[in-house]
């Protein structure tokens, strides 16, 4: 299934290439450049699924009204190879010479800082799906638009959650991986310690493609730190919690971001992932209405399910899925595909979506956003956080 | 910082060592006796991981697989030798780093094409509790495998010192022109040495790919500490890849405690430069080839 | 002193017709942002390639050290802009910073042969990256830096780079010619030859060894510099990519290593290989140009120029 989406990703980035000239005057195009090949690919996979899903569902519907005409939509994928110096000739290259009305962004908040200047000098709107540090957002640009909140968003609820439920909570340990996102995570996590006045007994980097963590975990249980934060990818996190097992330490709040979000962490850690918690910007299990195309969180997630074989969106496919209906929304609007127009367009919205109420903040990030906070209990996804969608309640103990 | 902390630290670094001496020796081994550095080495050994891994989602213990896995890849390497690097064995050291890298290359991208970059992990494989001694906590997998990687590179160790074609390897080692006068075909044994070689490659995979995720991004880490171990040991000397391993593994987890988690290629390579300058025969070789 | 002037005849035209790609290629290829980014890729490969050249051709010692003087100086020059320097201050500081750290290790280093000169040239490359990522208050860390100006005009941005890149090609080939002819070229190439003769033969081996090594890094370092500014944003992983040194060697050894020449032929058709295995074999374009490295060294392990010119000693 992903080989054949993948092969005919490359066939039509390949295609497409060919033809520097629009096949149709008509149709909209958006650039898409996304790391399909080497270490970022599972990413890359990901965000082409939400994407696509949003494509097929505007052609389904015969395409997106643009004023009184409705017109076809084209994805031009190119492949940059997890690379990101290629990621930003691949935005130029969509940009100048497959001259596409916008573009989605490379993935991560690396790249799609980097991206987003191409965006600019073009003055093509640019739709980050996975960009959430605020330092992407902070060169002044105009044309770049994120659907992720700002990192402390999801830090914060989780400390507060953590020092009003569990008192006895004193000593926090941080462990993140040498990265812009975890760092930024990390950061975050540093004020709302100093904020609740915790006492931070352990704050460490670990480096990226590191594989084992015996060393730093030892130092950690010689801390005897009561919670224990972790940031990284999701392999990272399974081996991380596996090693936590191997050398005995039991905190009594173990969070970690951003693995639990997915059904594949659960699967690799079975009964120890038991009361790990989590938070991240999207949950299938969250409840919203929208005036997009998929009409409500639950219509979304059935989509999805539909499309491909009956797998779950996570945060990361439903963003992409988000960033395509966002755009539409903006061209309905805006009634045209200007630049400049739609991006206007882009900062003025205030809607609802299945993503949950969208409105951009003066720096382009989104900023009407509760994300949800959630634990694993009984091999299951609890959510916790917001009240309005709350499942359970917050349990304590590590095993 | 007090003595159960360290033990600790001692103690995960001397696992890790065990599996580092397993990846370093097959290196090591070709490096001294053909004077060829194999930048393939890393990427073997997550060949390796990945046959076990698969042998692992049909029910195969990575251990015993070790058995079989280690000579196929053995056979590879024998036959990468014999048809594409002899052809170079006499060339500059420049020409003959870059086809081995140019392999590697091929070998990766690959392994990334059939398998892609997400990691694979086996999970516990003897399913047995940490074995605890105090307050030190010692992992069971990873104990059997830092053990079996010391006793594999042993056996290794042993076959060089003990059998005939073994001897002859070590012959070409110390004096390639004595050992072709005396009678030695010294491009089979090159052949077999390189596929050796790549077996250990292979045999230190299967032990990694039990304790720790698996994926073609990994290689060129192994390579760095294949590199690391060797120079620290001594080129040529399998025993030396033993100490080399365990006390890059030590150093590893002591410079993770003492300057951070987030420098550990540093520590190693740091290490590596000082040991070039120092001694550059290793803690136990004789003086390699310039 | 016809000689004499004669020697000065061919650096100089190489720098005159460096200027003339540099400025009238921009108009030659107008709007083809593509073209252009080819072409500067091309001067970056010829500079990196010609820099290398002096130290893996010229003396004989195979550095793997290219990528780590030139992250140094892309991020020397990025750091520096960041805190509201000008992009000239930035190419000075690259090369000093290439300058101050490349002499004294190469002098240690350069002490070893062969392959354990080119593991510890190539640990600098690891070390340097690591240190880049952990120091993350000045460099960012796995953030990166984004460089001031990189939202600004393509057209301008991808124009005053090729500029730059080509100048400083033209200036690396030139001053690997002027070497070759002179004091320094022949010491090296004695060196290269049979170092121990030229050491008895009164040639001060280290010396010579160092003063290669400290040029080549910092011509390097100001490559990293321009390139910094030509792509607008830098993280550790991307220029202390390893393949920043393998290119470089690879086009020399395609051209002919040792020779002037060899490296901007190389770089060439290298180039023309990897732009094609890109576009072409998505999922297999590294394996692809791995396969092509390997047969290049096994069929023609001396080069193109070399092979061209048979019987002349390279």
């Amino acid at each position: 299934m992903d080989r054949r989406s993948f092969l005919a990703g490359s066939a039509a980035a390949v295609a497409a290439s060919g033809f520097a000239n629009a096949q149709g005057a008509d149709e909209i195009r958006i650039g898409a450049p996304l790391p399909l090949t080497g270490p970022l690919a599972p990413e890359g996979r990901k965000q082409k699924r939400g994407y696509d899903l949003w494509a097929a569902e505007v052609m389904k519907r015969g395409g997106i009204e643009v004023g009184d005409k409705k017109r076809p939509v084209r994805i031009i994928y190119s492949d940059y190879q997890s690379a990101t110096p290629r990621g930003v000739q691949a935005c130029e290259f969509l940009a100048n010479q497959e001259k596409v009305h916008f573009l989605f962004s490379p993935f991560g908040s690396g790249a799609a800082k980097a991206g987003s200047a191409i965006a600019e000098r073009y003055k093509i709107p640019m739709l980050a799906a996975t960009a959430s540090s605020r330092e992407v957002y902070d060169q002044g640009f105009k044309y770049l638009f994120g659907t992720f909140t700002p990192n402390e968003t999801l830090t914060d609820p989780i400390a507060d959650l953590v020092v009003a439920t569990a008192p006895a909570v004193k000593k926090v340990a941080i462990f993140s991986r040498n990265d812009l996102l975890p760092l930024s995570l990390a950061t975050a996590l540093r004020e709302g310690v100093k904020r609740h006045k915790l006492d931070l007994v352990f704050d460490e980097k670990f480096a990226i493609g590191a594989l084992d963590f015996a060393a730093p975990l030892t130092q950690m249980r010689a801390a005897a730190a009561d919670w224990i934060f972790v940031g990284g990818y999701i392999n990272d996190l399974i081996q991380v919690r596996t090693q936590m097992r191997e050398l005995g330490l039991k905190p009594q709040v173990l969070t970690m971001i951003a693995g639990p979000a997915y059904e594949e962490y659960i699967q690799a850690l079975k009964g120890a992932a038991e009361n790990v918690s989590s938070a991240s910007w999207w949950h299938p299990a969250v409840r919203y209405e929208g005036e997009d195309i998929f009409g409500s969180t639950q219509n979304y997630v059935e989509a999805f399910k539909a499309a491909f074989n009956g797998d779950i969106p996570d945060y990361a496919e439903a963003s992409a899925s988000a960033v395509g209906a966002i755009l539409q929304l903006a061209l309905k609007k805006s009634g045209t595909t200007d630049g400049p127009a739609v991006r206007d367009a882009l900062a003025a919205m205030n809607a609802k979506t299945f993503w949950g109420p969208v409105h951009f903040g003066p720096t382009g990030q989104i900023d009407s956003l509760n994300p949800p906070v959630f634990q694993i209990q009984n091999g299951k996804t609890v959510v916790l956080l917001p009240d309005e969608i709350k499942q359970g309640e917050f349990k304590l103990g590590i095993s | 910082m007090n003595s159960a902390i360290l033990a600790q630290v001692l103690v995960n670094g001397l696992l890790l060592g065990g599996l580092y001496a397993a990846i370093a020796a097959g290196f090591s081994l070709v490096w001294g006796v053909l004077n060829v550095v194999n930048m393939l080495h890393g990427s073997a050994v997550v060949l390796g991981a990945y046959a076990a891994f698969f042998g692992w989602q049909l029910g195969i213990n990575p251990f015993l697989a070790a058995l079989a896995i280690g000579p196929a890849i053995g056979l590879l390497g024998w036959v990468v030798q014999r048809f594409i690097v002899q052809r170079v064995i006499a060339a500059p050291v420049l020409i003959t780093l870059v086809l081995t890298f140019a392999l590697d290359l091929v070998l990766n991208n690959a392994m990334l094409a059939a398998f892609t970059a997400d990691y694979r992990k086996m999970g516990s494989v003897t399913g047995l509790p940490p074995l605890m001694i105090g307050t030190v906590s010692i992992p069971a997998d990873r104990l059997i495998a830092a053990v079996l990687g010391i006793v594999a590179t042993f056996l290794v160790h042993l076959y060089l010192t003990r059998s005939r074609l073994g001897r002859a390897i070590v012959a070409v080692r110390m004096d390639q022109e004595t050992a072709r006068l005396m009678g030695v075909k010294v491009e089979h044994i090159y052949a077999l040495t390189f596929g050796i070689g790549l077996a250990l490659a292979g045999v230190a995979g299967c032990l990694i790919g039990a304790v720790f995720p698996i994926s073609p991004l990994n290689s060129g880490g192994y390579l760095g500490v294949a590199f690391v171990a060797c120079v620290l040991g001594g080129l040529g000397s399998v025993v030396g890849a033993i100490v080399g391993g365990l006390v890059l593994g030590v150093v590893e987890s002591l410079g993770s405690m003492l300057i951070g988690a987030e420098y550990g290629v540093t520590v190693a390579a740091v290490l590596l430069i000082l040991m070039l300058l120092w001694r550059p025969q290793g803690l136990l070789g004789r003086a390699g080839y310039d | 002193m016809h000689a004499r002037l004669q020697g000065w005849v061919l650096p100089v035209a190489i720098l005159v017709i460096g200027a003339i790609v540099a400025y009238g290629l921009p108009i030659a290829l107008s709007n083809q942002t593509y073209l252009l980014r080819l072409a500067t890729s091309l001067a970056l490969l010829v500079t990196l390639a010609s820099a290398w050249n002096l130290v893996g051709g010229f003396t004989g010692y195979p550095s793997f050290a290219t990528a780590a003087f030139f992250g140094l100086g892309a991020y020397a020059s990025a750091v520096m802009q960041q805190f509201g320097w000008s992009a000239l201050t930035g190419y000075a500081t690259a090369a000093i910073c290439a300058a101050l750290l490349s002499a004294p290790f190469g002098f240690a280093i350069l002490r070893l042969k062969g392959h354990y000169f080119a593991i510890a040239s190539l640990m600098l490359v690891s070390i340097l990256k690591e240190v880049t990522t952990g120091w993350s208050n000045v460099t960012g860390g796995g953030m990166g830096i984004n460089l001031p100006g990189a939202g600004g005009d393509p057209l301008a941005i991808a124009r005053i780079s090729l500029e730059i890149l080509v100048m400083l090609a033209a200036f690396s080939v030139a001053l690997s010619l002027v070497i070759s002819r002179g004091w320094l070229g022949f010491g090296l190439s004695c060196i290269r030859m049979n170092e121990t003769a030229a050491l008895s033969a009164g040639i001060d081996a280290p010396r010579l060894k160092t003063i290669a090594f400290t040029i080549s890094s910092a011509i390097c370092g100001v490559a990293g510099a321009a390139y910094a500014g030509w792509i607008g944003y830098i993280d550790p992983s991307d220029v202390y990519d390893v393949m920043w040194s393998v290119r470089p060697i690879i086009a020399a050894l395609i051209g002919g290593v040792g020779t002037v020449f060899g490296p901007v032929v190389g770089s060439l058709i290298y180039l023309v290989f990897e732009e094609l295995m890109w576009r072409n074999l998505l999922t297999f374009g590294t394996g692809a140009l791995g396969v092509l490295i390997a047969i290049l060294v096994l069929v023609m392990p001396g080069g193109v120029l070399p092979s061209l010119r048979k019987g002349k000693v390279s």
